[in-house]
């Protein structure tokens, strides 16, 4: 390891991209969040600082929260509202199964999973990490932290996960939300490569009060596979074969299959105020983070 | 329709797919590679097969095409062949007409109707299969096998090539007869005649094999020269010509009359179907000539070859007579007769010619008479017939006599007695004197009276009683029988009436005995004659309508012509059945359905499945 490397502090990222990553927050669509306070802002009143609306006063209200300023304008009482700052469930689900062991899927998922904990951590909110592996077996496990002292421990937690297993993407979210209690994100790092129905598995998510962030990491070889002729191919998780001949016949069917996959699990996201986003492992990790996720107001 | 194989035996070949299925799944080591998962090739695959139905061949579509070549492959060793449900010949004489009528065309620079009959026949020549022979035989005064039995294309199509129309008539019954003895031979079951129709009517044969009488369409309008003849004149030859339309359609003409290569004159003829006209001019006789009648016609005429005609008239002379003096009946008769030499004259003291006489009436037998081309023997028995019949002295009456028999046309032999009786022998008929070629004229009771042998161009009437011993000579019908007599002698020099020669075969004539002449035909051909003791030149073909030309080694004896076609060949008329002994044969215009080999096509497909795998096979990859 070169000397540059000993002074990261993560091999994830570069200090650099740890700044800028510092300063951004996640950004969900609704305002899912647990009583506990947090630096995340809810659209309710609350007992911050910050100011968030005025209202009447109605008896029973206590009186040291009226606007005397503006009783002393106005001749009428006014209850001045703040903002609740709660906390909020960062839950980052990265499927880890033998296929995402290609071409660097796993990595960019754990890089997109340190970025969103990172976002979380510097945000105050509950940040737990899944990692799922075998089928049947328990899901690799972060419990949920919080605070900047977490951060180097979900670094290295991230740093740890090993690639393999055969785990469908629909039984890792049975398996997470088996242990996992709270209402906020679930960001679901997979290659949604599965042969099984993913809609109860989204059912289970928005149901279990957590916002679907879906982040399918596709290598390039899947989205444009050179395969030609007489061709058997291996699924890498269940060891199935699949021949194929006059591959080059089949391309244009695979894209569309492929943009039809797309269309579908971005329908499916957004039916339960979800989002999708579909990444792929050429793409340069500043250019997901700083320019995709915030473009399409993943992060803010 | 049937679709039968002509070898069955070889689809045993089709064992062949077992190794090539074998050996297609054994070579079929695909390369392997590991990818994330499959769940998305899954559902291309199963939208595949949703969207293409063909998918499950296609995913093995190198095999398919291989055992497609395969298929094809064995198809075509079995050869199959597109059966039309008619029995199938195996061997199948094919009579080709190719007689006069046949070179007439169906239109202005159409095809022959022979063209079109090698075109119908190389169309079965083409579909022969491996096991069907096919013999050629030409039909046209005679016929003519040109091959052998044999399916060898080429040969049949060379031979095909060389038929040629022939300026003759078409006799089927020659081309029946040489395959009726084919068939002693062979198991022909069916023979085909292809014609334009232009045959006889009528066959006296029984086959043992059906014919099939298959028709070419019919020529176009046409205009002929159907005779051509001269008539002895007053110091002129009168000369006739007879033109017909055919019977699709006449036409109009210009007819020029040449004497030699003077210009004599020209008329104009129009001539509706089947309509004839006669045509007369005079020539002069003062010399040997050659008379040229050639037929200009005006609009599309289809047979060239009925266009033209020849005849070539002798100088006027005098019939030259031999009578023997003591025969003064018959030289009294031949007194009143015009253009008539009688020797020897009385008194003068010439030597007796030995030939050059045309008619020779003696009462001797021996080597001592003169010869000519017509005799009468009075008094005698052909020494051939000493056996058959003797002379007894009796009293005799005519019994019968032939009156159509052209010596004795218009003469009544009913009163006449004769004092010679001839009485044939025992058990003798008149099949026996028929057996020595002799006709018997008139009967008498017991045996013939007047004979009449007509071989080798010589005419010989025997009177087995003597003029001088009967009432013969007193009765009205003498002078008429010496009359007859002389007639037939001038036709036979050709001094009464000089008749267009026909093609076919050119006429008998008298040359130097055991000597070769060479006769060139008008389109160059040379055939070699030798004339036997007798000086006969007899037997030359003539197949083309033109001038002959006999030579001596180098030198020129002299020249002749054939140019008229019969009537029926310039008529273009067609019969649709031709009726033989027992059975009639109906004609058809439809082609004659022949099985179709198809063992071409399946190799053809066979390679192109084959170019097709092998494309599929090299073709780039994302190239659909």
């Amino acid at each position: 390891m070169s000397s540059s490397n000993t002074t990261r502090f993560t091999t994830l990222f570069d200090n650099s991209v740890l700044s800028r990553l510092e300063r951004l927050r996640l950004n969900p669509l609704r305002r899912l969040t647990v009583r506990s306070r947090g630096e995340h802002q809810t659209g309710k009143g609350g007992t911050s600082t910050e100011f968030s609306d005025y209202r009447d006063y109605v008896p029973g209200d206590d009186v040291k929260n009226v606007d005397w300023n503006i009783f002393s304008r106005l001749n009428r009482p006014y209850i001045k509202l703040y903002r609740h700052e709660e906390e909020m469930n960062v839950v980052l689900l990265i499927d880890a199964s033998t296929s995402m062991q290609f071409e660097g899927k796993l990595d960019l998922a754990k890089q997109l999973a340190g970025a969103c904990g990172l976002m979380g951590l510097m945000n105050s909110e509950r940040v737990s990490i899944y990692a799922c592996h075998h089928l049947g077996k328990s899901p690799e496990l972060l419990p949920p932290c919080s605070g900047r002292v977490s951060l180097r421990r979900i670094f290295k937690f991230l740093e740890g996960i090993q690639g393999g297993g055969d785990t469908p993407l629909e039984a890792a979210v049975d398996a997470v939300l088996r242990t996992h209690r709270g209402r906020g994100v679930v960001v679901l790092l997979s290659d949604f490569l599965t042969l099984g129905d993913v809609n109860p598995a989204l059912n289970s998510l928005f149901s279990a009060g957590l916002e679907i962030h879906a982040v399918q990491i596709l290598s390039e070889s899947e989205l444009h596979p050179e395969i030609t002729g007489d061709i058997r191919l291996i699924d890498s998780e269940t060891g199935d074969t699949l021949d194929i001949s006059g591959a080059a016949e089949l391309f244009g069917i695979y894209q569309d299959q492929l943009a039809w996959q797309e269309i579908q699990l971005t329908a499916d996201c957004q039916k339960r105020s979800g989002r999708f986003l579909r990444v792929s492992t050429n793409t340069p990790l500043d250019s997901i983070l700083f320019d995709t996720f915030r473009r399409k107001g993943w992060i803010r | 329709m049937i679709w039968p194989f002509v070898a069955p035996a070889a689809a045993w070949l089709a064992l062949l797919f077992i190794p090539l299925i074998m050996l297609y799944f054994l070579k079929l080591k695909r390369p392997v590679q590991a990818i994330p998962s499959l769940a998305l090739w899954r559902q291309v695959m199963n939208d595949q097969r949703v969207n293409s139905p063909f998918q499950r061949f296609k995913r093995n579509l190198l095999l398919l095409l291989q055992i497609l070549v395969l298929g094809c492959l064995i198809l075509a060793a079995m050869q199959p062949y597109w059966g039309t449900g008619a029995s199938r010949a195996k061997y199948l004489p094919i009579l080709i007409d190719c007689s006069a009528s046949m070179g007439a065309l169906d239109k202005q620079g159409g095809t022959t109707r022979l063209d079109a009959a090698k075109a119908e026949v190389r169309k079965i020549i083409d579909n022969l299969l491996s096991d069907q022979l096919v013999s050629l035989i030409i039909v046209n005064s005679t016929g003519r096998r040109l091959t052998d039995f044999t399916n060898n294309k080429k040969l049949l199509s060379n031979a095909l090539d060389l038929i040629a129309v022939s300026d003759v008539p078409s006799r089927l019954d020659d081309a029946l007869r040489l395959t009726q003895a084919l068939a002693r031979t062979y198991p022909i079951e069916r023979a085909l005649f292809l014609t334009d129709g232009n045959t006889p009517s009528t066959v006296d044969l029984e086959l043992p094999f059906q014919v099939t009488m298959q028709l070419v369409p019919a020529g176009g309008a046409n205009i002929g020269i159907t005779e051509l003849n001269a008539r002895r004149g007053t110091e002129r030859w009168d000369v006739f010509v007879r033109l017909e339309g055919a019977q699709i359609g006449g036409g109009a003409a210009k007819v020029e009359f040449y004497q030699d290569k003077e210009l004599l004159g020209s008329e104009q003829v129009n001539l509706d179907p089947k309509e004839s006209q006669r045509l007369v001019f005079r020539a002069s006789a003062d010399k040997p000539s050659q008379i040229t009648v050639r037929v200009l016609p005006e609009r599309f005429d289809s047979l060239a070859s009925d266009n033209i005609a020849y005849l070539e008239l002798p100088i006027l002379r005098p019939l030259r007579l031999y009578v023997d003096p003591d025969l003064a009946a018959f030289r009294k008769a031949l007194q009143p007769l015009k253009g008539v030499e009688v020797l020897p004259i009385p008194g003068s003291t010439k030597p007796k010619l030995v030939n050059g006489y045309d008619l020779v009436i003696t009462e001797d037998v021996g080597e001592t008479v003169p010869q000519a081309a017509v005799s009468m023997t009075v008094g005698q028995i052909p020494p051939e017939l000493s056996k058959l019949v003797k002379i007894e002295t009796d009293f005799v009456k005519v019994v019968d006599w032939q009156r159509n028999s052209p010596l004795l046309r218009h003469v009544q032999l009913g009163d006449v007695q004769m004092s010679e009786n001839p009485v044939s022998a025992t058990n003798v008929e008149d099949r026996d004197y028929e057996q020595q070629a002799y006709e018997i004229l008139a009967h008498a009771a017991r045996g013939p009276l007047i004979l009449h042998k007509d071989r080798d161009g010589k005419q010989a009437f025997w009177l087995l009683f003597h003029t001088n011993r009967s009432t013969l000579p007193y009765r009205v019908g003498f002078p008429i029988l010496v009359s007859n007599l002389v007639q037939i002698a001038m036709q036979q020099a050709g001094l009464a009436e000089v008749r267009g020669q026909s093609t076919g075969v050119l006429p008998p004539r008298t040359a130097d005995p055991s000597t070769t002449y060479t006769v060139v035909s008008p389109d160059g051909l040379r055939q070699e004659v030798t004339t036997g003791n007798d000086g006969q030149l007899g037997g030359i073909s003539a197949p083309r309508i033109g001038k002959y030309e006999i030579q001596r080694g180098l030198a020129t004896v002299t020249r002749t012509s054939a140019s008229l076609l019969q009537a029926d060949e310039t008529s273009l008329q067609f019969v649709d059945t031709i009726q033989f002994r027992e059975i009639s044969i109906a004609a058809s215009e439809t082609r004659q359905a022949t099985d179709k080999p198809l063992w071409t096509e399946f190799a053809i497909a066979g390679m192109l499945f084959l170019a097709l795998e092998w494309w599929y096979f090299q073709r780039r990859p994302g190239g659909w």
